[in-house]
């Protein structure tokens, strides 16, 4: 009987859960250590983080749906891994008793989700910050109590500066920022709040609708449509302000420090803002057989898991090179060592980047939660499954191949809600088999803004707590 | 778009046209699910 640990339960590593636990749960043990107890839905967050959903409604208990699929859980949280053959293990504090318990493994699947790297930029973030964030369910609650009461400033007839995007130089996840600020503008708009608030677009992108994904491009009536020019329309009739190439080095109480290309230097001020950090691989320890540190086997410097990607190599060479990203995501040194979501490191960025003359990197960091998440997750857990029963991987899939579909809310409600439905293939740009200047395929990728998306957006929040939950056909419901 | 800096009054009404929309949620809806079960063979 084989033994297969997964950390972390969010879109990746509870999808490699739930299909180990379908596949493999009856005759090999299958273990999820989290230290959260619960499955948070992340992409509703933007809508606690305005006051339009429960937080409740955005999660649920993990435990019941583990016993079903014949997965144990441990709700603790995941300190040490060591990998060398013979003695493979992870050492976890078990959440409420600290209790140091530890997992053998044969396979192990590191999908933790991100460190929160509030520190990489000084006076960021909601604890002992200036600043908030949607990134976890604790911190959305508060940025909407945040919020809140900047509303009820706005109700005695004050002006009030907001500032949403990113947070430092290198974050990624500008969709998430992008759904925030446009259900902030909606919500006030409801509220006959609009015209008290300046909202201003602070991002890392090259350019606005870049996204970490280097735009999104559509050919519509023969005509190539970029998502620059499709937000820059929406920020434009929306009546909200943008800056995009910049980097943010520094919050101090109300105001804002950053760079940008030409390396200028200045501040914006703010009474409310909300900026998505950098995110960094969680800071496990890896320990080899001897007691000796052997992160560098593993891990990149920003704790990101190395896996079958071809790393290092420079950005114009690699957007010539699809196949250098990686696509069964195990580790080279260590085979049985896969990493799934946000916590592999990938060979480079999806976007240009820059760095200004100051020496400061401004670049995205290439998104892969939501969609890419779940894949990576998917496919980890068939090899797994393969490796176990056949002795041979059979499943791959590189974000140069991958499709990705992405709702970005303008609204939530069922009757003038709003929301941009994007689609993209691939998700990073493959120009050896797409042959025009994108590297995408034209035809598949989409971009269309509508009052449908408000309704798929919803439909997708029940569909995948549905998926999620594994209940009846969820496997009929792609990642 | 009428330019690359806003959109036309037509694109705001199909937008906001119920039964279009209606259209277009099915459209999509079978446009996503077709690709994403691809990819689920891959």
């Amino acid at each position: 009987m084989a033994k297969v640990l997964v950390i972390g339960a969010g879109f990746a590593g509870h999808t490699a859960a739930l299909y180990l636990g379908d596949t493999l749960g009856k005759s090999h043990e299958i273990t999820v250590i989290s230290n959260r107890d619960v499955f948070g839905y992340v992409p509703s967050w933007v809508w606690v983080g305005v006051g339009h959903m429960k937080p409740e409604q955005t999660v649920f208990k993990l435990k019941p749906v583990y016993d079903r699929m014949n997965v144990k859980f441990v709700h603790a949280a995941a300190k040490e891994i060591h990998p060398d053959a013979g003695d493979q293990y992870v050492v976890g504090e078990e959440v409420g008793t600290g209790k140091e318990i530890r997992l053998d493994y044969d396979y192990l699947v590191i999908a933790p989700g991100p460190l929160l790297n509030f520190a990489g930029t000084p006076g960021l973030g909601p604890e002992g910050g200036f600043t908030h964030s949607i990134c976890s369910l604790p911190h959305a609650m508060k940025a909407r109590d945040a919020y809140l009461a900047q509303c009820e400033r706005m109700k005695k007839g004050e002006k009030v500066k907001i500032v949403i995007g990113t947070g430092h130089p290198a974050a990624t996840c500008q969709g998430a920022a992008f759904e925030y600020i446009i259900n902030v503008h909606k919500d006030l708009l409801k509220k006959g709040l609009r015209d008290k608030a300046d909202i201003l677009w602070l991002s890392n992108e090259p350019a606005l609708g870049d996204f970490g994904v280097n735009g999104v491009q559509v050919k519509r009536n023969g005509i190539v449509q970029k998502s620059e020019e499709f937000i820059k329309a929406v920020f434009n009739d929306h009546g909200i302000r943008y800056q995009v190439q910049t980097g943010v080095t520094k919050v101090e109480e109300g105001k804002i420090h950053w760079q940008n290309y030409e390396g200028e230097e200045g501040t914006t001020d703010f009474d409310f803002s909300m900026l998505i950090p950098q995110f960094k691989g969680q800071p496990f320890k890896y320990i080899g057989k001897d007691g000796s540190d052997i992160s560098a086997k593993l891990v990149n410097p920003a704790g990101f898991v190395l896996v079958d990607g071809k790393y290092g190599l420079p950005y114009p060479e690699l957007t010539q090179t699809p196949e250098a990203w990686p696509a069964q995501y195990n580790n080279p040194t260590y085979q049985n060592v896969f990493s799934a979501g946000i916590a592999f490191a990938p060979p480079g960025p999806i976007s240009k980047p820059f760095t200004n003359k100051n020496n400061l990197a401004i670049a995205p960091a290439p998104p892969r939660t939501g969609m890419v998440s779940g894949v990576i997750g998917r496919v980890v857990a068939m090899n797994i499954a393969d490796l176990i029963t056949t002795g041979k991987m059979t499943h791959s899939e590189r974000m140069t191949e991958m499709v990705a579909a992405c709702i970005a809310s303008m609204g939530d409600s069922l009757w003038d809600g709003n929301a941009v439905t994007i689609v993209m293939r691939p998700v990073v740009p493959d120009r050896k088999k797409y042959k025009n200047e994108y590297g995408r395929d034209l035809f598949i990728s989409h971009l269309e803004m509508g009052v449908s998306g408000a309704w798929m957006k919803f439909m997708l929040h029940y569909t995948f707590i549905w998926k999620f939950k594994a209940l009846l056909g969820w496997k009929l419901i792609p990642e | 778009m009428q330019n690359e800096q806003e959109f036309s009054k037509a694109e705001k009404f199909w937008m906001n046209f119920k039964l279009y929309q209606l259209w277009r949620f099915i459209v999509l809806n079978v446009k996503i699910y077709t690709i994403a079960v691809q990819s689920k063979w891959h």
